[in-house]
């Protein structure tokens, strides 16, 4: 039992105090010491005791009269141990303002302990301990510098002053500088290694800072072997055996944790673990708990930081927002700089985004990438926010710097394709591919929105199959693979009800037969979009089913009632496409998408007044903002007022006004509608404004270049009108031809006629003519094509026939238009009795009247240009006949020639063989060389078949010079008088053949009848005259031309007949011609023979 | 089963092609190939390498259809005007000129035996029957008119004849009309026997198996080929694959396949037993309005013939396998 022994004054008694059986009373000891002049050091250790029992008041009071003036002045030679008072007095407020809270109260305390020091100071300056305690005074503030140079004082006066240093180490420690620290430490242990635990945590701490965790376990280990208790050791393995992440680590690490918490339950950091592990483990009503005991009992401010930002924490991951707001923003406020804690700030960052309060976030989150300047998920995070806020150009930005510095992060490239998909859908696609990659590095299966993402952009930029094999991949094996796939089609015989649009047997009979029909709500998306794409390659019939299969589940999917409208409205069946859409509008009765179908496909089925009320429904349904629904009654107000033939210009002029307006309603809501543009340029150009609405069909049709969802043949056709309106008929024909081949796969007849009337306009009549068979062959049953037919015949014939110059040929096929023309008409007056066609009869046999006249005023013309040519004929006829004729005679010349010759040379050699009948040795070579020549003439005699090919052979080279001798006479031919005839070379060729036998015609009579006859005669005789024409070079070309026709036409001309004349006077003709050939070539074969 | 091209000739017509058919072999002469264009005229072409036989003129307007009998020797050949030239093949001389006003003249075809020639007559919603010895109409096939709820359409009678099929017996007339319905006749009866419906536009084409006498294909604007049931009046089948419209349909000798032309400038070889689009031909330029399988027959024993027609003046020549 301890006990100390106050010396009784005077005397050599001494007073036994026992120290564990002190007075409550701490006057009656100060009473005892005070009379008995006790020597302070007993002061001091009596005080110290009450100090060990926890008796604070009693210490403070023995020592506060310890260090009274009167004892100052009592004691004053006994400096030593008045100094160990103050001293005392300053450690003990030290110690207050240190764990006091009250920022008030803990300077007072640190006031109080400063002066006792500066008391103890004045008493003697160089008193080490003094220094120690002002330097941990100072440290207790947080002025470790002061502190540094407090403790270094002490430390120059002597090297191994234990206090000081560790009050050194300290500060080093708190300077970071954890080298040093253990340093210090460790001398600390070298001079007095008997020294307490906590010296050793001290170096276990330097040594966890210096990431010497071995050694740094080493140091705990041994603080617990002194210190059993001790909490700091237990909780720094604690967390080092967390840090090491194992599960087994982590469970010791909770064991030990668990240890220091029942050791001491107020350690915060212990308490902060703890939560941190229940956060983790789930268990957030014990998070709450410690973190709130945990506050409660710390007031350091990184350590409160930590329990704050644990219980916001958790109250995060339970969705409390805005709590978990609160306790991040008071985590934050515990921190001075970011850099100690960063994490808060990120959790804060995350609240604010879900509360909405993205500029807050985003200095949270720049906060946090300061100190993490790498770090993804808050660069994504960034991203997102600025993304959010608008400043799209930086949140790409961001998002990239993430994919860079993780290039295998597949979330961060899902993100950025999911930002690109507005702005850059080529980069969204590239982002889309590399994330899908990734995640198949990964070993994952790649989420089907991602692929279902990359299906539509691959969708939307037409790289169709590939998309095809996307939505497959996204939607892996289920019910639908039996509809698309070939293999299984017999199985599942889909076809008979793919027009069935309603028909959900197909299913029922799936089910009944034991399979499963089964589609995952995440993957309808997939499939509709698989359907979509499917129609847009064509296979509405798969397309349908898969529609049907989607609603089978989900009965209420509209999109995929329209869809199956949509087809079947492109299939033209109108009433059950109603019918589909009033489906639809029995899920939603205010879908402003189906009440707009229902609108437009009442229009289609002419149904005009409730057309207009179902689209002003739609339009209501979403107050007025649906540009669709306004467009669409804009365009009923357009088509309303050109609808009739017999226009109301009043009411014209108001449904313009009407569908101009809505036009521009539609433009104010939304500046790039190319609809809204292209109608109200429509408007303008109906009202006579050409030149504006160019401008604008041309700015939209540039805009609706490009996308495959975009697809405006409308304003092609608007922009051509407008050309052909402003006569610019060559590229008006071009635009329609563009657009025919672009858009309608050239099927659309109405832009046919189009076409028509504008070759029309720009009397191309051949060309006019052919559109409108073309149109015709398109769509038979539109008679108006054939009436618009025979008309263009008819102004065909009748301008023809108003040509100042023109050839038989010319006049022939005006006969040949009229006949037609005169043929349509009567055909449609006839079809006019069985079928309603929207003419007047009257009118039809006016133009039936008109081409009658005009044809026998046309037949009298064509008398007069066939006379015309006949002559033109006959002196090239009785050209050629002169050429032939000579050429017959230098041919015979020639023959007689060579026949003579050779009789002279069978002579000789009969002469010759008489000759040689003596001279025996060379008879043989003689024989060989006159063996062919027998032969030859033997040949000759006999008539056989090789002379047969001969003379055929001699034929057509007969034939061949004749043709030559005929491009000669040809040649005198005027070939610049009717330029035009060269195209019907062939027909020219057959009349001058079969002209030439007939009897001559008086010139008079042609010019009687034909003044312009005259002219071609006169010019025709002129040519005659000069052997060489003054022709330009354009003739030459075309006589060549015409020579290259003639030398052709080896065959009898029978093949090509003139188109425009009646079958059997053809047919006569040619054949005459061919009998006429024949002659010739006898005439020439027999002088041949002569 | 495969298309393998062999020969295409461009500017084989001075426009547009509309029609083709083959001519049978005759004893004399392998099978032929006929074509009518826009042009106004026929043209004859022989052998693989499609040498130009002969250029056959006569018509005022373009060739929407030319027919060939099953003999191999005489054809015809129908224009925009209505006409009818009947001519030997081999010597183009008229044989007959038919008209029927006010019926126009459309699709035309041969019965299997060769003794009437089917004409489809538009606007009239008939099909003229004419006798191949005499030339004179034997029957006149028309649709009977539904009392239709809008008498107001705008092109008249939507029962607009376009095409016409025989079946292989001879026995029924099918014919496809402009508003997509199929009419089915009995031919001895002259006797209008059922509709077949699925079509909503215009039926450009229709060809009957050549083995089964119900099973019919048509053609249809509306992108899609039917297979029909023509005797239950039953849609057995869908073949979806054209992108517009299907302008003509033919069906194999072996009647395992048939090819298809359409405005999307593509010939398609589709296998009916997988009932889907097996080949796409891409080689033309603009829409396809004739395919023809050449009928099997003569000493010309080698493999299938396809030949296809265009609004790009061409024709193809493919090898059927």
């Amino acid at each position: 039992m301890a006990s100390v022994y106050i010396p009784v004054q005077n005397s050599e008694e001494e007073v036994r105090v026992n120290l564990d059986q002190l007075p409550r009373d701490a006057s009656d000891i100060l009473d005892i010491l005070k009379a008995e002049q006790a020597p302070l050091d007993l002061w001091l250790i009596i005080a110290r005791e009450y100090f060990k029992q926890g008796k604070v008041d009693q210490f403070r009071q023995i020592l506060e009269e310890g260090s009274s003036p009167e004892i100052d002045e009592y004691y004053a030679d006994i400096r030593y141990e008045r100094i160990a008072i103050l001293n005392a007095l300053g450690a003990y407020y030290s110690y207050l303002g240190k764990i006091e809270t009250k920022q008030r109260e803990k300077e007072e305390h640190f006031i109080l302990a400063t002066q006792y020091y500066n008391k103890a100071s004045r008493i003697d300056m160089h008193e080490p301990s003094t220094w120690v305690g002002k330097g941990q005074l100072l440290l207790a503030k947080g002025e470790v510098e002061q502190a540094s140079s407090a403790f270094k004082i002490v430390l120059e006066g002597d090297r191994d002053n234990v206090p000081a240093l560790l009050g050194q180490a300290c500060v080093e420690f708190n300077r970071g500088k954890y080298a040093d620290s253990l340093e210090l430490y460790k001398r600390a242990l070298q001079v007095y290694p008997n020294c307490p635990a906590a010296v050793r945590l001290g170096i276990g701490l330097c040594r966890y800072k210096l990431g010497q965790f071995e050694k740094a376990r080493q140091a705990f280990e041994r603080v617990l072997q002194l210190d059993p208790e001790n909490v700091e050791a237990l909780v720094a393995l604690a967390i080092m055996d967390l840090r090491s992440n194992e599960a087994a680590g982590i469970r010791k690490g909770m064991v030990k944790m668990q240890r220091a918490f029942e050791i001491y339950p107020y350690c915060a950091m212990a308490l902060n673990y703890l939560a941190n592990h229940f956060f983790f483990t789930g268990q957030h009503f014990l998070v709450e708990q410690l973190t709130e005991t945990a506050l409660s009992v710390t007031n350091h401010g990184p350590t409160k930081s930590h329990s704050y930002y644990n219980l916001a924490r958790s109250y995060h991951s339970k969705g409390d927002y805005d709590k978990a707001g609160v306790y991040y923003m008071a985590s934050v406020k515990e921190i001075s700089k970011p850099h100690e804690f960063v994490f808060p700030y990120y959790g804060l960052g995350q609240v604010q985004i879900k509360l909405g309060d993205f500029r807050s976030a985003l200095s949270n989150f720049e906060k946090v990438l300061e100190v993490y300047p790498d770090n993804c998920e808050t660069l994504k995070a960034l991203a997102y926010i600025y993304v959010q806020l608008g400043q799209t150009d930086k949140g790409h930005e961001f998002i990239r710097k993430a994919t860079k510095i993780d290039p295998r992060d597949a979330q961060a490239f899902l993100e950025l394709g999911e930002l690109l998909i507005l702005s850059d859908t080529g980069a969204a696609l590239d982002a889309f591919k590399t994330a899908r990659t990734l995640f198949k590095k990964g070993g994952q299966e790649a989420p089907i929105e991602l692929l279902n993402n990359i299906g539509v952009l691959q969708f939307e930029r037409g790289e169709f199959e590939f998309a095809k094999q996307t939505f497959k991949e996204a939607l892996g094996d289920g019910i639908w693979l039996s509809f698309f796939s070939e293999a299984n089609k017999s199985s599942i015989d889909a076809a008979t009800s793919t027009l069935q649009f309603k028909d959900m047997q197909l299913f029922h009979d799936l089910e009944s037969s034991g399979q499963l029909v089964e589609v995952p709500w995440d993957k309808v998306t997939v499939i509709f979009n698989l359907a979509r794409l499917l129609e847009q390659l064509n296979e509405s019939g798969t397309a349908s089913i898969l529609y049907r299969l989607i609603l089978f589940k989900y009965p209420d999917y509209i999109d995929a009632y329209l869809r199956l409208a949509a087809i079947s409205k492109a299939r033209n069946n109108i009433l059950l496409s109603i019918e589909l859409v009033n489906d639809a509008l029995k899920v939603n009765g205010k879908c402003p998408n189906a009440l707009s179908m229902l609108g437009e496909l009442e229009l289609k089925n002419d149904d005009w007044v409730k057309a207009k009320e179902t689209l002003r429904a739609a339009s209501d349904a979403t107050d007025g903002k649906d540009s669709y629904a306004t467009l669409s009654l804009g365009n009923w107000n357009y088509f309303a007022a050109v609808r009739n033939e017999k226009r109301n210009p009043k009411l014209e002029a108001t449904h313009l006004e009407k569908a101009k307006e809505l036009y521009t309603k539609v433009m104010i809501q939304h500046s790039s509608n190319l609809y809204a543009a292209n109608g109200a340029a429509v408007v303008f150009a109906e009202k006579g404004h050409f030149d504006v609405s160019k401008d604008i069909f041309t700015q939209v049709q540039e805009a609706a270049s490009g996308s495959v969802f975009v697809q405006m043949p409308d304003v092609w056709i608007n922009l051509a009108h407008v050309y052909f309106a402003q006569g610019n008929f060559a590229l008006a024909v071009k635009m329609y031809q563009n657009c025919l081949r672009k858009f309608y796969h050239n099927t659309d007849s109405q832009v046919l006629l189009y076409l028509a009337r504008t070759y029309y306009e720009a009397e191309q009549w051949q060309d006019c003519i052919k559109t409108l068979q073309r149109a015709i062959h398109l769509a038979p049953s539109n008679y108006t094509l054939r009436f618009d037919a025979g008309v263009a015949m008819q102004k065909f014939s009748a301008s023809t026939l108003q040509k100042a110059k023109r050839t038989a040929d010319e006049v022939r096929a005006t006969v040949a238009g009229l006949q037609n023309a005169v043929r349509i008409f009567s055909q449609l007056s006839a079809a006019s009795n069985l079928h309603i066609h929207g003419f007047d009869e009257k009118k039809i046999d006016t133009h039936v009247g008109y081409c009658t006249h005009l044809l026998s005023a046309a037949k009298v013309h064509l008398e007069a240009a066939e006379r015309e040519e006949q002559q033109i004929r006959q002196r090239q006829e009785v050209a050629r006949q002169v050429a032939l004729a000579e050429e017959a005679r230098r041919k015979a010349e020639e023959q007689r020639k060579i026949q003579m010759d050779r009789r002279k040379h069978e002579d000789e050699l009969k002469i010759v063989q008489k000759q040689e009948e003596h001279f025996k040795r060379v008879k043989e070579q003689w024989k060989s060389s006159t063996h062919s020549k027998r032969r030859e003439r033997s040949d000759d005699e006999d008539g056989g078949t090789a002379e047969k090919k001969k003379r055929k052979g001699g034929k057509r080279r007969k034939k061949d010079k004749h043709s030559k001798s005929h491009n000669d006479t040809e040649e005198m031919e005027p070939g610049e008088m009717e330029p035009d005839m060269m195209d019907e070379q062939e027909m020219e060729d057959e009349d001058a053949n079969t002209n030439y036998r007939e009897e001559l015609q008086t010139d008079t009579k042609d010019v009687e009848e034909n003044p312009h006859g005259l002219l071609a005669l006169a010019g025709l005789e002129d040519s005659d005259a000069d052997d060489e024409p003054a022709a330009g070079p354009s003739s030459t070309i075309s006589r060549r031309r015409q020579a290259l026709s003639e030398s052709d036409d080896d065959e009898p001309i029978m093949k090509q007949q003139s188109p425009v004349r009646e079958n059997s006077v053809d047919m006569e003709e040619s054949d005459g011609e061919i009998r006429g050939g024949e002659k010739t070539h006898g005439d020439a074969a027999s002088d041949e023979e002569k | 089963m495969k298309l393998a091209g062999i020969k295409s000739v461009d500017n084989a017509h001075d426009d547009s092609v509309w029609a083709v058919t083959w001519a049978p072999a005759t004893a004399t002469r392998p099978p032929l190939l006929l074509t009518g264009s826009l042009d106004e005229t026929v043209r004859v072409w022989k052998s693989d390498e499609l040498i130009l036989d002969r250029t056959n003129t006569g018509h005022c307007l373009g060739v929407a259809s030319v027919a060939a009998h099953p003999l191999g020797s005489i054809a015809a050949s129908s224009s925009l005007d209505s006409f009818v030239r009947v001519f030997d093949v081999d010597t183009n001389s008229t044989i007959a000129t038919l008209e029927a006003p006010p019926s126009e003249v459309w699709q035309m075809r041969f019965d299997p035996k060769g003794s009437i020639l089917a004409v489809a007559g538009g606007g009239s919603a008939s099909v003229n029957l004419w006798d191949t010895s005499t030339w004179e109409i034997v029957a006149t096939l028309s649709i009977p008119r539904v009392d239709g709820p809008k008498p107001s359409d705008k092109s008249g009678s939507k029962k607009f004849v376009l095409s016409v099929a025989w079946s292989p017996d001879g026995k029924r007339i099918a014919c496809g009309s402009m508003d997509g319905t199929i009419s089915v006749f009995d031919v001895q009866r002259a006797k209008f026997l059922h509709h077949l419906e699925g079509h909503f536009m215009p039926v450009r084409s229709l060809v009957y198996s050549p083995y089964d006498p119900r099973l019919l294909f048509s053609a249809s604007d509306d992108g899609n080929v039917h297979m029909y049931d023509a005797e239950g009046k039953a849609l057995i089948g869908t073949m979806s694959g054209h992108a517009s419209w299907v302008l003509c349909v033919d069906v194999s000798p072996d009647g395992a396949a048939i090819a298809t032309g359409s405005s999307d400038r593509t010939v398609r070889l589709w296998d009916l037993n997988m009932r889907a689009s097996v080949q796409t031909m891409s080689n033309h330029t603009d829409q396809v309005w004739g395919v023809a399988f050449r009928p099997p027959g003569g000493n010309d024993v080698r493999s299938g013939r396809l030949a296809s027609v265009s609004d790009d003046k061409s024709i193809s020549l493919y090898d059927y396998s």
